[in-house]
């Protein structure tokens, strides 16, 4: 059922990328372009201009509201608040964890979904579906139950604590650490991988791992040579994705994570409410946009490759 | 059943791989049902004293509590408002884009649909803020409008590519079929297309409305302190009450979720959920 449905989907698109133009399909298709060019684009052009100091225009009224407002000197603008950002002795901290929690966590998460793909794919059976199952239940939990479940688990107070007292073991207090907020992005990071890469293991069809089993190779040499390269676009798309995701993340830090350094997540929203320095806010904003962006150029070329694979595109 | 008729035996497992794998399993079990148990458990108790493996006494005390704070009742409320409007939104904007991406061709059609990516492409918070900036001279922050923006971002990405693969599905001589027996357009579209893409839709519009519920990040930074949500309500709950109010109030807001994965857990399972991940 699965097959043939993506079969003929797949005939669907053929059919339809060679046909003729039509106006009618062009607006049609208009509305969620739109939305996300007023929304994404428009927003991340107006607040870059926020951040070299152009206060006029859609930038008035935060200028009005936010404090330290720097405006533009120069003809092309400014580029004391991103100066004032860097100088905040905050912030370099702030960004070494953002970066650091963001490699662990996207390293762990692919390494476990690679894991139990594997294990899928080769071994296949009930203990593989009970590990996918399991492994997928985080999507359904929203990120602040989570992130709050977690906090109270490895608490003062909370289970593992509780468990390992009554064997007279003192488990640690994991809460408000660095790596309290790598178990939290590893938990609500997992099912996309393993379902981006259990996929992409899945369709890699049988016959070529047999024939190389028959010709003698070994088991890391199948999955080196075999199975990452032919899986690779959705592998590329799990990492990326994880990636982008970790480094935006804001609720996890927040309840896991010490209050300083902390990621700039939770940073930038400090800064942009509770401080009320928005262009400060904004610089951060930036800062992540920048680390982030080769891995954002990635995801998209993965997912483009990934929508040709299919006849998408 | 294609993952049974797929497995290969590679490996005949020895003793202490066998092993190894069941302690993996039972770690992972732990792992990510553990907080969640033990969280859930909080909501029946009356307290807790550290050591103590069992909690001092049970009690229903706190779901009573939940009912009778106004901001938390305003939280649930103000969720099941949003999230059934994103849905509605998300479908008006982006069904028609969908099933034009699986009909038609037409100037852009590559641009538009790797379009889709972009929102998902920046780091959550970053965008946010960015959005925050605008909304403030659009008189969008801390309005219900506002909301609604934040959180049909991210339902755009489910409803044009989860629906644009089953409308291209639909086999095409199916519909010219009809057209020869003399049914009307409309009909067809409704009676064949509509039908035969239906799980798919339903499918998008589940995923929809779960990532609309769930979102917070931008809910909370555009939202508080006028407009809160249950899960933008669990910041501050957290802060201000016992963990027992926190505890019921996080069952209370996976019961969404859990009942519409479980109505639709048959198309899920059968694929167009993995078949919609894999277009994220």
């Amino acid at each position: 059922m699965a097959t043939s449905n993506i079969v003929a989907t797949k005939e669907g698109f053929a059919e339809i990328k060679t046909a003729k133009l039509s106006t009618l399909g062009f607006f049609m298709a208009l509305p969620p372009v739109l939305v996300i060019i007023l929304f994404v684009g428009l927003p991340i052009f107006v607040a870059f201009t926020f951040s070299i100091g152009y206060t006029g225009g859609p930038n008035r009224v935060i200028s009005i509201i936010g404090q330290d407002i720097f405006k533009k000197d120069s003809w092309w603008g400014t580029a004391s608040a991103y100066t004032t950002v860097f100088k905040d002795p905050r912030f370099i901290p702030d960004l070494v964890v953002t970066l650091v929690v963001t490699f662990l966590s996207t390293f762990i998460v692919l390494f476990m979904a690679m894991g139990m793909g594997l294990y899928q794919r080769i071994k296949g059976g009930r203990v593989a579906s009970i590990l996918s199952m399991l492994s997928l239940v985080p999507l359904f939990v929203p990120v602040v139950i989570a992130a709050y479940a977690i906090a109270q688990f490895y608490n003062g107070v909370g289970f593992m604590r509780t468990f390992m007292s009554q064997f007279g073991i003192e488990f640690p207090v994991i809460t408000a650490t660095r790596n309290a907020i790598v178990i939290g992005t590893v938990w609500t990071s997992l099912p996309f991988a393993i379902l981006m890469i259990t996929s992409g293991l899945q369709s890699v069809p049988n016959a070529l791992i047999e024939t190389a089993q028959d010709a003698g190779a070994s088991f890391m040499r199948i999955v080196r040579t075999i199975l990452i390269p032919l899986a690779f676009v959705p592998i590329v798309i799990a990492g990326t994705f994880t990636a982008i995701g970790i480094m935006g993340s804001f609720t996890v830090p927040l309840f896991l994570g010490p209050n300083q350094p902390t990621m700039l997540g939770v940073e930038i929203s400090n800064f942009f409410t509770a401080y009320n320095r928005p262009q400060q806010s904004i610089v951060m904003a930036f800062v992540i946009f920048a680390a982030a962006s080769g891995i954002a150029v990635l995801y998209i070329w993965a997912n483009v490759r990934s929508a040709r694979q299919s006849g998408r595109i | 059943m294609a993952t049974r008729e797929n497995n290969l035996n590679l490996q005949s497992g020895s003793l202490l791989i066998r092993i190894l794998i069941g302690v993996f399993v039972a770690f992972m079990g732990l792992f990510i049902l553990g907080p969640l148990v033990w969280l859930g458990l909080q909501a029946f108790t009356t307290s807790w004293t550290f050591p103590s493996w069992k909690p001092n006494g049970w009690t229903l005390i706190w779901w009573q509590r939940v009912f009778e704070t106004p901001s938390m009742v305003e939280a649930i409320r103000n969720s099941f408002i949003t999230a059934p409007i994103v849905v509605l939104v998300s479908a008006v904007i982006c069904l028609p884009a969908a099933y034009a991406a699986a009909r038609y061709n037409y100037i852009g059609r590559r641009v538009f649909l790797i379009g889709m990516f972009a929102a998902n492409s920046f780091p959550k918070l970053g965008l946010f803020a960015s959005i925050a900036t605008l909304f403030y001279t659009l008189n969008l922050m801390g309005t219900m409008v506002g909301v609604i923006i934040i959180q049909l971002l991210g339902t755009i990405i489910y409803m044009t590519w989860i629906p644009a693969a089953a409308f291209a599905a639909v086999p095409k001589n199916l519909e010219e079929a009809a057209r020869d027996a003399g049914a009307s357009k409309f009909r067809v579209f409704r009676g064949i297309t509509l039908r035969m893409a239906a799980p798919g839709i339903l499918v998008a519009m589940v995923m929809s409305f779960i990532s609309a519920f769930d979102e917070a990040q931008g809910t909370y930074l555009v939202g508080a302190p006028q407009i809160f949500t249950m899960p933008t309500e669990m910041y501050s709950l957290v802060l201000t009450y016992p963990v027992q109010i926190a505890a019921v109030f996080s069952i209370l807001l996976a019961v969404p979720s859990v009942v519409l994965i479980g109505l639709a857990r048959k198309q899920i399972i059968g694929g167009q959920l993995a078949e919609g991940f894999q277009i994220r």
